[in-house]
């Protein structure tokens, strides 16, 4: 009888795994239809993509859902644990990937009629594409369970972030040259910023990927810095008091990871 | 497609029923043995030898129709593997029960195949569900690579459904190209007409021999353009139906400068540069000049007419592997992504507006095509918008080896 259990919840942990490969199908598909969407200035596609949201909502939801009595039923552990917390997180960075798109559909219906130039559109699909890519990957990172490709996202999602910042020049350039006035161009710099914060939530799946495979969080985020500068302080402040030697030598290890990562 | 369906039906009803046949023999060799007996006849009245030999004869029937309903369900299957569709069965609370090699991919998938499985999975249980007659789905996933899936499913009469999900990128993409090759060509031949017709009209009764001279200039405007899609129309046909085209030896350098000396005089009033890279001195290749110069104008003339004055347009020649790459390259606006693998269709354009404008016939790219298929090679573009774009015609230099300096053809003696 327990092995059946124990065989029920696996049935619904790889029930749970085949919710989230939907998910995040469905988000990788609403990037290329809103790029679609802005360049073509099709206003159909774009009423499509923004009701579409709601079936990306519902799927998210019930993930949700089944994470919440997988918790409260099963109590899981270690792994299990790790897998179900993760993949909430994972949730939501999808949920919000498909809003971020729809903010695109609805910036493409605020410019409908207006001509972007080609430069600028060669960016916006490239950014598009790289979104795409890095949706992909997290997908791919997930469903195989695979830390190092998760944790690989952080760099992947350089070209992204690159292209961002070669968009937001060339939108500046293009209003000095006046191809296009103030409000189109603020509209243009915003969307940019919509793809490269997709990119964002895809290193976001990796990490979480990583922490779920692993066990381990990435060295290169935020708290992982704040806790070396942390260490790394009251590493100097047992230093200057004189205290004895081995928690100074522990608090030089933390000072040179601080030095590395600050 | 329902053909297709008919033929997976009856191959189903035919698995159900070995399902049955099976089901019966695991009956008969349980333990109802009396009762299977009872209707095997062997409970009446005879001597107990002619019971035993019925009941051997019985039992060895029952053994064959079991392996007989083993084999048909085995080769049922093997020919449902064979389909090019994905096959899906399921029950009537919608869970899956079988699924063909072809549907594999739908199952416990990702990406986009994650998306065609979940509506496979949804109209399955719609149907099997409400017991409705029949369900079509389309799936469009935009990718890249864009792709379309179209989605049947049947309700069968012993309960569940069947669905079939099919691939039809291919068969949408030819009824978009033909659909809108009819739509244009008629376009493009009746609106210099209509504007004929009316221009001669205006100018019947009218006496301001200045306004009659602009009229006539108009009207010399568009029997040109329409003249001149005639033109490349035929030639189009011709080297589409030129199955015998005279194949020479080709001295690329020659069909280069030949190409741009054509154009010398349009790129020169633009102050467009044009580039020669990577020429290989005497490289010739096998085929037909007319028509390699004329593909390779109309690369070049499209280049130029989508660059801006000033800019720079290289032409480039490389031997990669066995082929010759001859490129066009442009510094111009580029091809949106979209429109990318349509531009070679006839009468394709991607700025309606600005081809008109620039005297376009829009069968350049189509020529160039079907030349490259006519010399067994092909053409390949890349582009971004903004930055320019890339033409190559990819061409085998003869057989094998590359054709360079002198002349294979002619044989040498001694």
């Amino acid at each position: 009888m327990p092995n059946d259990y124990r065989k029920s919840f696996h049935d619904d942990l790889n029930e749970l795994k085949a919710g989230v490969l939907h998910l995040a199908a469905m988000a990788t598909e609403t990037v290329a239809q809103a790029t679609e969407v802005l360049l073509t200035g099709d206003m159909e596609g774009a009423a499509r993509l923004i009701e579409g949201d709601d079936a990306l909502d519902e799927v998210s939801v019930d993930i949700d859902e089944r994470c919440f009595r997988l918790l409260a039923r099963q109590a899981p552990v270690a792994g299990d644990l790790r897998a179900i917390v993760a993949t909430m997180r994972i949730n939501s960075d999808l949920e919000r990937s498909g809003d971020l798109m729809v903010n695109v559909a609805k910036a493409a219906r605020r410019m409908y009629g207006v001509e972007i130039p080609p430069r600028l559109r060669g960016l916006l699909q490239d950014m598009s594409y790289e979104a795409g890519r890095l949706l992909r990957l997290a997908g791919d990172a997930y469903s195989e369970n695979s830390g190092a490709l998760g944790d690989a996202l952080h760099d992947v999602d350089d070209r992204l972030d690159a292209l961002q910042r070669e968009m937001v020049l060339a939108v500046f350039e293009s209003h000095a040259k006046g191809e296009i006035d103030v409000s189109v161009a603020v509209q243009l710099a915003v969307i940019s910023r919509y793809y490269e914060r997709v990119g964002d939530h895809a290193v976001n799946m990796g990490e979480r990927v990583l922490f779920m495979a692993e066990g381990s969080l990435p060295e290169h985020n935020g708290a992982a810095r704040a806790r070396a500068r942390r260490e790394a302080r009251v590493a100097g402040a047992t230093d200057a008091a004189g205290i004895d030697a081995a928690a100074g030598a522990d608090g030089a290890t933390a000072a040179d990871v601080g030095a590395k990562t600050g | 497609m329902s053909a297709g369906l008919v033929v997976v039906g009856l191959g189903v009803a035919a698995l159900l029923g070995a399902a049955l046949a099976a089901i019966v023999i695991r009956a008969l060799q349980g333990r109802r043995l009396g009762a299977v007996l009872a209707t095997a006849g062997l409970d009446s009245a005879s001597s107990p030898e002619a019971r035993l030999h019925r009941l051997e004869r019985f039992v060895a029937s029952a053994a064959a129709t079991q392996r007989a309903a083993e084999d048909a369900e085995t080769r049922l299957v093997a020919a449902l593997d064979a389909f090019p569709q994905a096959v899906l069965l399921c029950d009537e609370a919608g869970e899956l029960t079988f699924a063909n090699r072809a549907a594999a991919r739908f199952i416990a998938a990702r990406h986009g195949d994650a998306l065609v499985g979940a509506a496979v999975r949804d109209l399955m249980a719609e149907v099997a569900g409400r017991g409705q007659d029949r369900g079509r789905r389309e799936v469009q996933l935009s990718g890249p690579p864009r792709q379309c899936f179209n989605i049947l499913v049947q309700p069968l009469t012993s309960g569940g459904a069947i669905a079939v999900a099919e691939d039809v990128t291919e068969r949408r993409r030819l009824e978009d190209v033909r659909r809108d090759f009819v739509a244009n060509i008629s376009h493009e031949l009746k609106t210099p007409v209509g504007a004929m017709a009316l221009l001669a009209e205006t100018m019947t009764g009218e006496d301001d021999p200045e306004l009659v001279l602009r009229l006539a200039g108009r009207l010399h405007h568009e029997a040109m353009r329409v003249g001149r899609t005639i033109d490349d129309l035929l030639v189009l046909s011709r080297i589409e139906t030129d199955a015998t085209r005279a194949v020479e030896v080709v001295d690329v350098g020659l069909v280069i400068a030949e190409t741009l000396d054509r154009v010398g005089q349009a790129a020169e009033n633009r102050r467009i540069s044009l580039e020669v890279e990577h020429l290989e001195p005497g490289l010739r290749i096998p085929g037909d000049a007319r028509q390699l110069a004329s593909a390779l104008y109309n690369l070049v003339d499209n280049a130029l007419k989508y660059s801006e004055d000033g800019s720079v347009v290289a032409v480039s020649c490389r031997l990669v592997g066995g082929d010759v790459h001859l490129s066009v390259c442009d510094r111009g606006i580029g091809i949106p992504a979209h429109d990318l693998e349509r531009v070679f269709e006839r009468f394709y354009r991607v700025d309606k507006g600005r081809s008109r404008r620039t005297g376009g016939t829009g069968l350049g790219l189509a020529i160039v095509r079907h030349v490259a298929q006519n010399h067994g090679g092909r053409v390949t573009v890349e582009s971004r918008e903004g930055e320019g774009s890339t033409f190559t015609l990819v061409l085998p230099s003869g057989a094998g080896e590359p054709v360079t300096a002198r002349a294979p053809l002619a044989t040498t003696e001694g």
